[in-house]
C-alpha cells in the first residue's frame, strides 16, 4: 500500500482545489420540498487508491458482470429463457417497474443495452470488494473524479509527478467511442432536461469534452423516423446516437407518459427502426432493480456459463419462505432496501429502529415482500477524510464509510475507467454515502503497475 | 367466417393554428389469425408524409410530423376484411397477466373481488363468464360520466360507465383471478363509435369477450389495437404545439 505521506500534495492544496471546483461551477442539484437548491459536491483532497493488482481482478469481475446483465437484458426483451428456465420467478420481471412492454422486441445496434454502466462497489475490512448494487439506467458521476484530476493536477502538479497513477483522463474519449459504436448515421447528442437537473454540470461537461451537441428537446424532432436537430437556419441535422440524461418514462409522450414534457415525440418509432441509437437503452430499469440483483450471479452462470468473480452483498429475498424467515428473526441486524427508490432514499438499517418500528416494518414486510431486499450489514473500510479541507476551519484526518461507483462502458469491447467515484459519508454514523444525502467525494487512483511492485 | 367492411374517421379542429405537430395513430387494423385484412386505405390530411411500424404489442403504428401551421387534422380508414372467430390467436406476452395503469385496483375492487370469487369457478372460459354476469348486473351502462382518462377503480366507485370502464374493471378481475387478460379496441356492428372488449387467455389462445354487451365475441367484431389498457391502445395520440386552447374532436365509424 502506498503511504499517507505520499498525498501530501494534494492535501496541502485541498483549500485551492476546492475553490477551483466552485470556480468551475462543479455542482449538483437537489429538490427538497419542491424547491431546486444546487450544491458545491463537497471534495476530499486524499485520493483513494486502488493498487494495479487489485483493480485487475476487480476489472474482470467488472466486465463479466455488465456483459451478463447486457445478455440478460436481450433475452428479457426477446425469448425470456432465464425466466423459462426457472432461474428468475416471472414475478421479479414484471411486477418491476424498469420492464417496460413497450420495448418488448426491440433490438438497439449490436444488441447492446447499457453502454454506461455505473456498478457501485464497497471493500470491506478484508479487501475483498462485494458489489452493492448496479445502475444501468442513467449513472452519474463520471465528470467529478474527471474535473477534480484536471483541477488538482492545475494545483498540486507535483503528486502526479511523484506517483505512478494511471491518466483518468481518456473517460472522454472512451465515452465518445462507446457512442460512436451505437451511432446509426448521424451528430451525437446529449439530451439533457435542462438547467435545473440534478446533473446538468455533468451534461455540459460530457457533451463538451465528447464532441457532442448538447440539446434540449425542443431541438429536436422526429420525421419520418428519424431523429433531427434543429439548426439556427431553419434547417436540420440528422442525429445518430443519443445520450438521453432524462428517466424512460419521460422520453416519449407518444409512447410513455402523455404528459411528459420533456420527451421527444414519436423518438421510440425512430429507435425501434433502428434510426437511431439511445444510450443507454430504454427499459434497462428491470436489469437493476434492486431485486433482481439478487440474482446477477445466477446470470452469470447462465448466460456467461462462469463463477462470478465479484460478490453481492449478501442478500435476502423476503420473496422466499426461509429468507422470509431469516429477516424475521434477523431484522434488527440487517439493512432493508425498498426496490422502487434510488438515490439512497428507502434504505433502513435495522439497528436503528426502536422495538415498535421494528414491529411495525415487519407488518410492512409481510404485507409486500416483493417491495423489499435485505442485506447484511457489510463491515466497510473506511477511508481517511480531511475534516475542513475546504479551508473553513481546522483540518483533521478523519475516517468516513465510503463507496466506490465504478464505469464500465460497452462499446466495441467492454471496458473499466480505470478511475472512479468515491463517495464518502460525512457524517460519522452512517452508512449511506449518496450525494443527495449530503455526501462528498474523492478522487479514485489506480496505480501503475511499476508503483505497486516497489 | 364473414366479410365485414369498415369505415373510421376523426376530425381534429383547433381553434386557432397549431404546428410542430407529431403523432402516432394506432387505425389500421393488424392482420391476425382471426381477421384478414382484404383491403385498407388510409387518408391523412392535411397531406403528410408518414411511416409504418409495428409495435411491441402487435399493433400498426402510423407516425407523422406536420410541421407547418395548421387548424386541423383529419383521417380516415376504409376497408374490409374476413373475420373468423372460430380460429384462434395465440400471440401471448406475460404483461398481460399483470395489472397496467389502467387496471390497478384499489382496496376496494379488490374488496369486491374476494367477495365474488367464491361464485367465479370452474374453467378459465367460465370464471371468465361468470365475472363478466356479475359485472353486467353491477355496473350500469352510462355515457358522459367517465372519460378516456377513468381508471377501472375509479369507473368501479362510480358504478356507471362505457365499453372501455366494463373492460377495465374486467381485465383487474381476471388479472387479480390469475388469469392473462388484454384490453381490445375495435369496431364492432351496432355501435356508432369504437367499442372495446376484452380478451382472455385459455391457457393456449386467446378468447374473446364483451364485458359491455356481456356476450362472446363473434365474426360481428373487428380488432383495431390491443395493449394491457386503453394506453397502449389509444388510436391517436399527438403532441403539437401552438396558442389553441381548444381542439373538437369528431369521430365516425361503421362496420358493416
Amino acid at each position: 500500500m502506498i503511504q499517507q505521506t505520499q498525498f501530501t500534495k494534494t492535501v496541502g492544496n485541498a483549500a485551492e482545489i476546492n475553490e477551483l471546483l466552485r470556480r468551475y461551477g462543479v455542482k449538483f442539484g437537489i429538490y427538497k420540498n419542491g424547491v431546486f437548491n444546487e450544491q458545491f459536491f463537497p471534495f476530499d483532497p486524499i485520493p483513494r487508491v486502488i493498487t494495479a493488482e487489485d483493480f485487475a481482478s476487480m476489472e474482470k469481475g467488472l466486465i463479466q458482470r455488465v456483459d451478463a446483465l447486457n445478455e440478460f437484458l436481450f433475452d428479457i426483451y426477446h425469448d425470456k429463457k432465464i425466466v423459462k428456465d426457472g432461474i428468475i420467478p416471472e414475478d421479479f420481471i414484471y411486477i418491476s417497474k424498469g420492464y417496460l412492454a413497450e420495448c418488448e422486441g426491440i433490438t438497439p445496434k449490436n444488441k447492446i443495452y447499457s453502454h454506461i454502466s455505473g456498478i457501485d462497489l464497497v471493500q470491506a475490512k478484508d479487501g475483498e470488494w462485494y458489489i452493492l448494487e448496479d445502475n444501468l439506467r442513467i449513472p452519474s458521476g463520471a465528470s467529478y473524479p474527471l474535473i477534480a484530476r484536471e483541477l488538482t493536477r492545475i494545483a498540486a502538479p507535483l503528486a502526479f509527478a511523484e506517483n505512478e497513477i494511471v491518466d483518468n483522463r481518456g473517460y472522454a474519449q472512451l465515452l465518445k467511442e462507446t457512442m460512436e459504436h451505437s451511432n446509426c448515421g448521424g451528430i451525437r447528442a446529449i439530451l439533457t432536461p435542462g438547467r435545473y437537473n440534478a446533473a446538468y454540470f455533468e451534461h455540459s461537461y460530457l457533451a463538451e469534452h465528447t464532441g457532442s451537441v448538447l440539446v434540449q428537446n425542443d431541438e429536436l424532432f422526429v420525421e419520418d423516423n428519424v431523429l433531427y436537430h434543429r439548426t439556427y437556419s431553419g434547417g436540420k441535422t440528422r442525429i445518430g446516437v443519443l445520450y438521453r440524461r432524462i428517466a424512460d418514462e419521460y422520453l416519449d409522450p407518444l409512447t410513455f407518459l402523455p404528459e411528459s414534457l420533456i420527451g421527444i415525440p414519436n423518438l421510440m418509432e425512430a429507435y425501434r427502426s433502428g434510426n437511431v441509437g439511445i444510450i443507454n437503452a430504454p427499459g434497462n430499469g428491470v436489469a437493476d432493480d434492486k431485486g433482481i440483483y439478487y440474482f446477477v450471479p445466477k446470470m452469470i452462470k447462465y448466460y456467461l456459463g462462469e463463477e462470478p468473480i465479484l460478490k453481492n452483498a449478501p442478500t435476502y429475498l423476503p420473496f422466499y419462505t426461509e429468507d422470509m424467515k431469516y429477516v424475521m428473526d434477523n431484522l434488527e441486524k440487517l439493512v432493508i432496501k425498498d426496490v422502487a427508490e434510488a438515490g439512497g432514499y428507502g434504505v433502513v438499517f435495522g439497528s436503528e429502529l426502536s422495538k415498535e418500528k421494528l414491529e411495525e416494518f415487519r407488518k410492512t414486510i409481510i404485507a409486500e415482500p416483493r417491495r423489499f431486499i435485505a442485506q447484511e450489514v457489510i463491515d466497510f473500510l473506511d477511508l481517511p477524510i480531511l475534516e475542513n479541507g475546504d479551508g473553513m476551519g481546522d483540518t483533521q484526518t478523519v475516517m468516513r464509510k465510503a463507496d466506490l461507483r465504478a464505469f464500465v462502458l460497452s462499446g466495441e469491447k467492454t471496458r473499466v475507467w480505470a478511475s472512479g467515484l468515491t463517495r464518502f459519508s460525512r457524517n460519522p454514523a452512517s452508512f449511506v454515502v449518496n450525494s443527495s444525502q449530503g455526501g462528498g467525494f474523492k478522487d479514485t487512483w489506480v496505480l501503475k503497475q511499476v508503483n505497486s511492485e516497489q | 367466417m364473414k366479410r365485414v367492411n369498415f369505415y373510421y374517421s376523426t376530425k381534429l379542429t383547433f381553434d386557432d393554428y397549431v404546428h410542430d405537430h407529431s403523432f402516432a395513430l394506432r387505425i389500421i387494423p393488424p392482420e391476425t389469425d382471426t381477421q384478414k385484412i382484404i383491403f385498407c386505405g388510409l387518408n391523412i390530411s392535411p397531406y403528410v408524409s408518414t411511416q409504418q411500424t409495428a409495435d411491441a404489442f402487435g399493433n400498426n403504428v402510423t407516425s407523422g410530423y406536420l410541421k407547418g401551421d395548421h387548424r386541423f387534422l383529419d383521417f380516415e380508414i376504409k376497408g374490409s376484411a374476413e373475420t373468423d372467430s372460430s380460429r384462434h390467436r395465440t400471440d401471448y406476452m406475460p404483461c398481460y397477466l399483470y395489472q397496467s395503469q389502467y387496471t390497478q385496483p384499489d382496496e376496494s375492487l379488490k374488496a369486491f373481488y374476494n367477495e365474488i370469487k367464491g361464485r367465479c369457478t370452474g374453467t378459465v372460459s367460465d370464471r371468465a363468464e361468470s365475472f363478466c354476469d356479475i359485472l353486467s348486473d353491477t355496473i350500469e351502462y352510462c355515457k358522459c360520466v367517465t372519460d378516456t382518462s377513468t381508471t377501472a377503480a375509479q369507473a368501479f366507485a362510480l358504478k356507471k360507465g362505457v365499453c372501455q370502464d366494463f373492460s377495465h374493471i374486467l381485465i383487474s378481475l381476471l388479472r387479480m383471478d390469475g388469469i392473462a387478460a388484454r384490453y381490445i379496441a375495435g369496431l364492432a356492428f351496432c355501435d356508432g363509435e369504437t367499442h372495446s372488449w376484452v380478451e382472455y387467455w385459455t391457457g393456449d389462445h386467446w378468447e374473446g369477450i364483451d364485458p359491455a354487451n356481456n356476450c362472446p365475441v363473434s365474426d360481428d367484431y373487428l380488432v383495431i389495437s390491443q395493449g394491457r389498457d386503453f394506453r397502449d391502445c389509444a388510436i391517436d395520440r399527438g403532441v403539437m404545439f401552438g396558442k389553441y386552447t381548444r381542439q373538437l374532436q369528431l369521430v365516425r365509424s361503421v362496420l358493416t
